[in-house]
């Protein structure tokens, strides 16, 4: 009886945490295409003006990021002023939470059938890896090991401290511009 | 609890056997179909292969309408649209694809265009544009590899823009495989070897990648088994009708595996190849297996090791220590590959191909890393990963 009293409670917790990763993950996705060159190396290959969103079905929290241009993406919040080009769709928002929770790798919720990718392939295969590059950067070790398929063997303690302090700095900058606006 | 999940839908009939094809005009008849065309190739109708199909239906009283023969290769947007007219002209009311994979992309996508109207394919590009139904459609594969008779996907060239368009829709799977070991018995060698490499690729990659579950492994191990018994069987022995009908009932398998679990590493490095070399698929599939099944090995050890017993049967599997099972299934690859190369010279190394350049092999290594089939597989592949396989698969 009280678990179903307190359901409502959950589920709403659940969105509003989804949506403040959403939040946190589009302007670390910004972030990280302006400090690390490697991500750039994966940006850098979509159309200058293209579109990324992620979202959660039907019509649940999103997050667009565009590129602006040698591999920089700009958050753009949850609306864009025309059709995304790319869009990957967690069907629902438990399939959200598991992977912005970290308890399923963003690999096993695709060969789950968690998410659709509606857009070229190729592109998504490539958003992902930079979105496994930006968990692995800002993420504890033991918690990113969680989120990605292979944590990078190539990344090492000095390089993640010092990248993760930068896109958190750029993360909680523009979440003040934002608030402040 | 477990964090397990998965989805599995195979709504195909599967009619499979002797005298298969007789059952065609039945089939047709309880979808109310009654005016069909056939959907095929040149190289089909010349080898006689289309004169069973038209005398099964015709025995019944139900005339082929049109046929159009002239599916290329990789077939075009422009190619779907013509077909798609004659359909309309002709009055047709149903599509009865008779090839290879071409054909029977070329079938679903005509499909697409007499079912939904208009006359642009490239319209329906995408996933899940699809929202009804479609016409009736067979599918009678003329090669045993491809499993396309059972997926839900389709691949056409835009004409115009020179890029490849994928289709992918429940609504283009088939209302009937047709799977009879006539229509495979005149495949030349080193055709019936690739095709049935491309089949054991599905089944492995379905069984050892990251998407696997409980239903697509009993598809995929059943069509491992069936090739590691009959292929060199039926190398030996092409006109071997038992051999040839448990190849294209693998085919057929290892299609609804790969269907339902995906595929890895092997298939984003062979379509790379495909695409930049213009080697056949189903070359490309015998080339990468080992080499792909070594890099993973660490990650499917344990399935690797079960898939032994399928390989090399019960005696083998039992007298192999557990701990040397895995490498054994990658031996026994390898060995089928030997025996390929000495019966019909199907190359096992990319230089044995002679129609690959060792300066092609980063832009090789750089197009699969961006290959969808790639989120599947179960390990992470770098550009140096992808380069080792590579040159290990280059001598």
């Amino acid at each position: 009886m009280l678990s179903k009293r307190l359901q409502p409670i959950a589920f709403q917790a659940r969105r509003a945490y989804v949506d403040l990763m959403f939040q946190v993950m589009g302007r670390a996705l910004q972030a990280i295409t302006e400090v690390d060159e490697t991500a750039r190396e994966e940006t850098r290959f979509l159309p200058v003006g293209f579109l990324f969103e992620m979202q959660v079905m039907p019509a649940g929290p999103k997050l667009i990021v565009e590129h602006t241009g040698d591999g920089r993406l700009q958050y753009l919040g949850d609306e864009a002023s025309r059709p995304v080009d790319l869009s990957i769709q967690f069907k629902h928002m438990a399939h959200a939470f598991l992977v912005m929770s970290f308890q399923e790798k963003t690999a096993v919720a695709f060969a789950h059938d968690r998410m659709l990718v509606d857009g070229d392939v190729s592109l998504a295969i490539k958003m992902t890896r930079v979105l496994n590059r930006l968990e692995a950067f800002i993420l504890p070790k033991l918690v990113a090991e969680r989120a990605v398929k292979e944590y990078p063997a190539t990344l090492n303690l000095p390089n993640k401290l010092l990248n993760a302090a930068r896109i958190y700095l750029k993360v909680a900058t523009n979440l003040v511009e934002t608030v402040r606006a | 609890m477990t964090n397990k999940y998965y989805e599995f839908f195979c709504p195909v009939k599967v009619i499979a056997g002797k005298a298969a094809l007789e059952h065609i005009p039945f089939e047709l008849t309880s979808l109310a179909a009654k005016r069909p065309m056939i959907i095929t190739d040149k190289g089909v109708r010349a080898a006689g292969l289309l004169d069973p199909v038209i005398a099964a239906c015709e025995d019944s009283g139900l005339d082929i309408v049109s046929i159009y023969d002239d599916v290329p290769p990789d077939s075009s947007t422009t190619v779907v649209g013509a077909i798609a007219k004659v359909y309309r002209k002709e009055k047709c009311d149903s599509i009865i694809a008779v090839g290879g994979g071409s054909a029977i992309d070329t079938g679903k996508a005509v499909n697409i265009l007499v079912s939904e109207g208009g006359d642009d394919i490239a319209e329906y590009s995408g996933a899940g544009i699809l929202k009804k139904a479609l016409k009736p459609f067979f599918v009678v594969p003329t090669t045993a590899g491809t499993g396309s008779e059972v997926t839900s996907v389709a691949v056409i060239t835009d004409a115009k823009k020179g890029v490849k368009l994928p289709y992918s829709s429940p609504f283009l799977l088939p209302n009937a495989a047709v799977i009879d070991p006539r229509m495979t018995l005149t495949l030349p060698p080193h055709i019936t070897a690739a095709t049935a490499m491309d089949a054991l690729t599905h089944a492995t990659e379905a069984f050892t990648c990251m998407a696997k579950n409980p239903l697509s492994d009993a598809y995929a191990t059943a069509a491992v088994r069936k090739v590691s018994q009959s292929l060199l069987k039926v190398m030996d022995k092409p006109k071997d009708e038992d051999g040839r009908l448990e190849l294209a009932q693998a085919s057929t398998m290892a299609g609804i595996a790969f269907s339902n679990s995906m595929v890895g590493l092997v298939h984003s490095l062979g379509h790379a190849t495909g695409a930049i070399c213009h080697l056949p698929h189903g070359l490309c599939m015998s080339l990468y297996l080992p080499y792909v099944l070594e890099f993973n090995l660490e990650s499917i050890r344990e399935p690797l090791s079960d898939l032994l017993l399928h390989l090399e049967g019960p005696e083998v599997y039992s007298a192999t220590p557990a701990a040397r099972r895995a490498e054994a299934s990658i031996s026994s690859i390898r060995k089928l590959r030997d025996e390929l190369y000495k019966r019909c010279k199907l190359p096992r190394t990319l230089k044995e191909t002679g129609k690959v350049l060792e300066s092609q092999l980063e832009a090789i290594a750089k197009m699969a890393l961006d290959d969808g089939s790639i989120m599947f597989n179960p390990r992470e592949v770098s550009l140096e990963d992808a380069m080792t396989i590579l040159r290990r698969a280059w001598v």
